[in-house]
């Protein structure tokens, strides 16, 4: 659920309409999801933000301690977003248990690099490389996982056809590609990885992407979200500005639903939070009016990404 | 007179819709679980609207999961979630704690699985699910013939390939899979994920350094091209098997493709011989006479960027200013948002070009 509430968030945030949210009562709910380290701290593995109360934890929306409960563990792509959440409310992240929010993402990446989404298991893939990549980035800490195991992960998930893919010899993914790049950038790694070569081929994998809007892999149809995850990968690589805004554009206002509103994959089908939140992004990718813009690769407004960057500056200085 | 014959309704949905008035907390055999509620504090912010039977039956499952219980109740239960919302993943993995400590029929729960599989396609969880209780059961002799079927509704289902993948990798189940891949190009020579899964059973069983496997494959694609030459998987996976050894040093390779422009002309072509032209400036070939393949690469991507693939035809002016600053002589070509030349560029030819 936190996830829906992320797309609802940042969306209105691009939107600059975050004044309708009541941000107070939205940061005490994000806080009590996060998996609290216990007196003891035996579950520090297991720490970070769930993805709502469903396990029926009591509601704690403070620093600690939190109450043992054997099923209760976070889920990376919660923590993700909670953090995101909370960075875009203008939280100052002082209720966040970093130590613990860290251990428990070093708990979830495997001998291959990928990460699970849960300490119990779960599949791994590169979206949970992203969402890993996005925790460290924004808590200013790299020791949240393996690195150079990361990168090996994304180097041997690049396809013959140099898009890339969930894992070593699946298909190459407008998804994936876009959550390899993105980690790679947050990195800081991304010409280290590459050779030119390489990223020219990369380049040339999303740009054909674009078909009018853009689809996730050759032969597909087009959907509203990739002019998101292609179109910030293409900006990522410097090459956005080649594509065909018009049709980009046409493509995602079709997808519109005149009654309701928001954004689905395709034209004249039901509107949804996720699509309707790409949809957005993808157009703020190109300069939309009224439109705030989106850091391509931390994917929340660019105007969250500096208060988080402010944030770091306060804690870089208060650690000299 | 006669009297109105009720319709004939299965034991099951009787039973089911009994249970739509029949909740948990109604029951005599859960009187000693107390019901927990979800809690979201003072201010909910997220008021999903569930429906009287969800609650119930997640305010029991709460309630088991506190406590931890390991029972037949507790596993009945569980399917009754997963029927409510077969996304939550604590049930499943509770579902797998009571498998196993309850020493339950896995075969069985094959069955459970294939059927929600069936149902619901394009669930992370369930392919999940599916795959423990063939590790349990280490026995993958359904995989192939079960993900067979569900391709065979959505020919491109990613979760199917890579449960496939896992299947072939983990156990050795190479034999075959050429075989299937090929009646799936049959069927859709546009399938990307079929012509993936050729690039992934030939990598990992003879290899492409096998010379005579390589241009077996160069074949292969070339004869699909002339099927279907507008199909950019073909053409993707035409480069992408030949790119380590250099398009532009495969015999043969430039002459067999020249000889489709006329009757399998697509952008895909066009810019496969950009690529080629790239390859023979970037290696310093002898075979090819430098300023003439310039001139050639930037001809095409002047054809496609004004013709061919016009969509893209910002993109083609881009390509074409890089290979000029690279490998052109004289001054260099350049758009103030081009990214900025690797640090490792060829220095620009400085020769005069032959007259």
């Amino acid at each position: 659920m936190l996830t829906i509430v992320f797309f609802a968030l940042s969306g209105l945030d691009v939107l600059d309409a975050l004044d309708v949210v009541d941000k107070p009562s939205l940061i005490e709910w994000i806080y009590s999801l996060q998996v609290l380290p216990t007196d003891d701290k035996s579950n520090l593995s297991r720490c970070g933000f769930r993805g709502s109360s469903h396990i029926g934890v009591p509601y704690n929306s403070s620093k600690g301690p939190g109450a043992p409960h054997t099923y209760d563990s976070g889920h990376v792509a919660m923590t993700y977003t909670g953090l995101a959440c909370l960075v875009i409310l203008g939280d100052d992240l002082s209720r966040v248990c970093r130590e613990a929010c860290l251990a428990g993402l070093r708990a979830l990446q495997l001998e291959d690099g990928s990460f699970y989404a849960v300490p119990e298991g779960s599949e791994n893939d590169m979206r949970f490389v992203y969402c890993a990549a996005c925790i460290c980035f924004m808590l200013d800490d790299w020791s949240g996982m393996d690195r150079q195991r990361a990168i090996d992960y994304i180097r041997r998930s690049t396809s013959y056809d140099s898009g890339i893919g969930q894992g070593a010899g699946l298909e190459s993914h407008g998804g994936s590609t876009f959550c390899a790049v993105a980690s790679l950038c947050m990195m800081g790694n991304l010409q280290e990885v590459f050779s030119e070569r390489e990223l020219k081929r990369i380049r040339r994998w999303c740009i054909l992407r674009q078909q009018n809007g853009f689809h996730g892999r050759p032969n597909k149809p087009v959907d509203t979200c990739y002019s998101f995850w292609v179109g910030a990968t293409l900006e990522l690589l410097d090459v956005f500005q080649y594509t065909n805004f018009e049709k980009n554009r046409s493509y995602i206002l079709s997808t519109q639903d005149r009654l309701v509103g928001g954004f689905a994959k395709w034209p004249d089908s039901h509107p949804d939070p996720l699509h309707t939140y790409f949809g957005i992004c993808g157009l703020s990718l190109m300069g939309e009016a009224e439109l705030q813009k989106v850091h391509p690769a931390l994917n929340i407004s660019v105007r969250a990404f500096e208060s988080l960057r402010r944030l770091h500056e306060a804690w870089r200085q208060k650690s000299t | 007179m006669h009297s109105k014959r009720l319709k004939k309704i299965e034991p099951k949905q009787f039973y089911n819709l009994m249970c739509l008035f029949f909740y948990f907390r109604d029951r005599k055999e859960w009187a000693d679980l107390e019901p927990v509620p979800q809690d979201d504090g003072p201010n909910p912010v997220v008021k999903i609207a569930y429906s009287e039977k969800f609650t119930d039956v997640f305010d029991m499952f709460r309630a088991l999961l506190k406590n931890d219980e390991k029972s037949e109740r507790a596993f009945a239960l569980t399917a009754e979630a997963i029927e409510l919302n077969a996304a939550n993943y604590t049930v499943w993995h509770y579902r797998r704690v009571l498998l196993q400590a309850l020493d339950k029929d896995l075969r069985e729960e094959m069955k459970y699985i294939t059927a929600i599989i069936e149902d619901q396609p394009k669930n992370y969880q369930v392919w999940h699910h599916r795959r423990m209780v063939v590790e349990w059961l280490n026995d993958p002799s359904e995989e192939l013939q079960f993900v067979a079927e569900i391709l065979s509704q959505d020919a491109k289902n990613y979760h199917a390939w890579q449960h496939r993948q896992w299947v072939m990798q983990e156990y050795k189940l190479w034999d075959g899979e050429l075989e299937y891949v090929e009646e799936l190009l049959e069927e859709d020579v546009r399938n990307n994920s079929a012509w993936n899964q050729r690039h992934f059973v030939i990598s990992h069983t003879r290899g492409y350094s096998d010379s005579a496997i390589l241009e077996r494959e160069v074949q292969y694609t070339l004869k699909q091209i002339k099927k279907a030459p507008h199909n950019e998987s073909a053409w993707n996976y035409l480069n992408g098997i030949l790119q380590d050894g250099g398009l532009s040093s495969y015999p043969g390779l430039l002459e067999q493709v020249t000889e489709l422009q006329d009757t399998c002309s697509s952008p895909y072509l066009t810019a496969f011989l950009v690529d080629l032209y790239e390859d023979a400036l970037e290696t310093n070939s002898s075979s090819y006479d430098q300023q003439e393949t310039l001139n050639k690469a930037l001809e095409l991507c002047k054809l496609l960027a004004e013709e061919k693939d016009t969509i893209r035809r910002e993109y083609w002016n881009y390509v074409s200013r890089s290979l000029q600053n690279t490998y052109g002589s004289g001054d260099p070509v350049a758009s103030s948002s081009d990214p900025p030349p690797p640090s490792s560029s060829q220095q620009p030819d400085t020769e005069p070009s032959d007259p």
